[in-house]
């Protein structure tokens, strides 16, 4: 057994290598972390690159896979990608749900057959006040594009971002996603986290390396303690959450997040749920 | 202008911020920060070669001041007139190793002479070292001096090189020292 796997099995580490797979989106929501949309740099990790750190993370003792942006769902690649990513090891991928067309729904099929969930982000459950933060239209796409996912087997999560949300606000959104086909088990909520865009617009909460899971997470930038990690203010990527700028062999990043979760103090992320 | 970010203490990484505990950590330590697992193996190795050893102090400094010269390192050199200065060494001897006065006669001192030749010759390569300051050398150190006296001239050419490459700057308590002493 390899050290990360027995940190994994040992708790010290959470399982899931998360992957940025490009940081520009189709979207630019009020709180996200990496300032994505339209006219930001690309910065992708790349098909390969992701495939191959995903056998190097199932032979170092992974247990999962992440894959976030930007909105991954730009690149071309990817309803290809996630079904051999999902073959190595269980994989959920992180979407604003926006751009699955009929065509790429289509292309997800085989995910079906597959450890995998698409993780789809709704904060509200009326649509003036989800698109707010999200962007137009975003409400009426993401709606329509869930159940057509679970039509195919897709198992989908729903992900509510948001700084508060009332008991009655919360069960008209519970309604929604049932409504959907998308289970209560599948349905997180989060805080919004004070970094990125958030900061701009004076949202969320501060989160440091103690209130986050230590999920290893790989940017073409380098490697990163958490997916809340690799995050842009100011048009600058913030280092203060960069573990090494090294990524290949995963295994160095791997060891050096091992060595700073063991000497890491008890923190709130149980509390936070920013997981 | 500097050639690469020098990360402050809010965006120090992870591997990295116990050098920033006690404050700025001077450029050299903030611009490797960008890459932490490079820091966290150069430090200990420079604070190593650089620190308190089996070779004096003042024997250090003749030869990190005398190849920072050679090398025409601006950064380096600044800082380590103020360092020779603590260290104990002259204004003379000072201004001798940074190349504004004959080393002969600052150095009356045949040992001294010979560390000084010898990081002036590990500092000019390429190609092997002359005869004469490996010979004049071994008259004065055994094996394990000549090993380290090699090894510190070599960990401050990497310095001048990353240093000047760079364009760090020289730390502002550095250069308000250097203009009051008049080295500026």
């Amino acid at each position: 057994m390899t050290a990360v796997a027995a940190a994994i099995e040992g708790g010290v580490l959470p399982g899931r290598l998360w992957f940025y797979a490009n940081y520009h989106c189709n979207l630019v929501c009020t709180y996200c972390l990496t300032e994505s949309g339209p006219r930001v740099e690309r910065r992708e990790l790349g098909e390969e690159r992701m495939l191959s750190l995903a056998r190097e993370a199932a032979d170092l003792g992974f247990t999962a896979l992440g894959v976030t942006g930007g909105e991954p769902f730009l690149l071309p690649y990817l309803p290809e990608l996630l079904p051999r990513l999902a073959a190595i090891l269980p994989l959920v991928c992180l979407t604003n749900g926006t751009v699955l067309t009929e065509r790429r729904l289509e292309r997800l099929r085989p995910l079906a057959e597959l450890p995998a969930a698409l993780q789809i982000s709704l904060d509200r459950p009326e649509p003036d006040a989800n698109d707010a933060m999200r962007g137009p239209e975003n409400f009426r796409k993401v709606v329509d594009a869930i159940p057509r996912l679970v039509e195919r087997g897709v198992r989908v999560r729903v992900a509510t971002t948001v700084s508060s949300i009332d008991d009655q606000e919360r069960e008209r959104l519970c309604a929604l996603h049932r409504r959907l086909g998308v289970p209560d088990s599948d349905h997180v909520i989060r805080p919004i986290v004070h970094r990125g865009r958030a900061v701009d617009h004076g949202l969320g909460v501060d989160a440091g390396p103690s209130d986050l899971p230590a999920e290893l997470t790989i940017t073409t930038d380098g490697a990163f303690w958490s997916p809340f990690g690799p995050t842009v203010h100011g048009g600058q990527l913030d280092t203060d959450l960069l573990v090494t700028r090294t990524t290949t062999p995963l295994s160095v990043p791997a060891s050096a997040l091992l060595r700073i979760a063991r000497d890491r103090p008890q923190g709130a992320d149980a509390q936070l749920h920013i997981r | 202008m500097t050639g690469v970010r020098l990360v402050e203490a809010a965006q120090a990484p992870l591997l990295a911020r116990r050098y920033y505990a006690g404050g700025d950590p001077g450029p050299i330590t903030a611009a490797l920060a960008n890459v932490p697992e490079l820091l966290e193996v150069a430090m200990p190795f420079l604070a190593t070669v650089l620190g308190a050893t089996a070779v004096d102090a003042r024997t250090k400094e003749l030869v990190i001041l005398r190849t920072s010269a050679v090398l025409g390192c601006r950064y380096c050199v600044q800082t380590h007139t103020t360092a020779a200065r603590d260290t104990g060494l002259s204004r003379a001897e000072v201004a001798a190793l940074r190349g504004e006065a004959p080393v002969t006669a600052a150095f009356p001192s045949p040992r001294e002479r010979a560390v000084v030749a010898w990081a002036e010759a590990v500092a000019a390569g390429p190609g092997p070292v002359a005869d004469a300051p490996r010979a004049a050398l071994r008259e004065h150190f055994g094996d394990h001096e000549v090993v380290e006296l090699t090894l510190l001239a070599g960990a401050t050419l990497m310095l001048n090189r990353f240093c000047t490459a760079l364009e760090l700057p020289t730390p502002p308590d550095v250069v308000a020292r250097l203009v009051e002493e008049g080295w500026a």
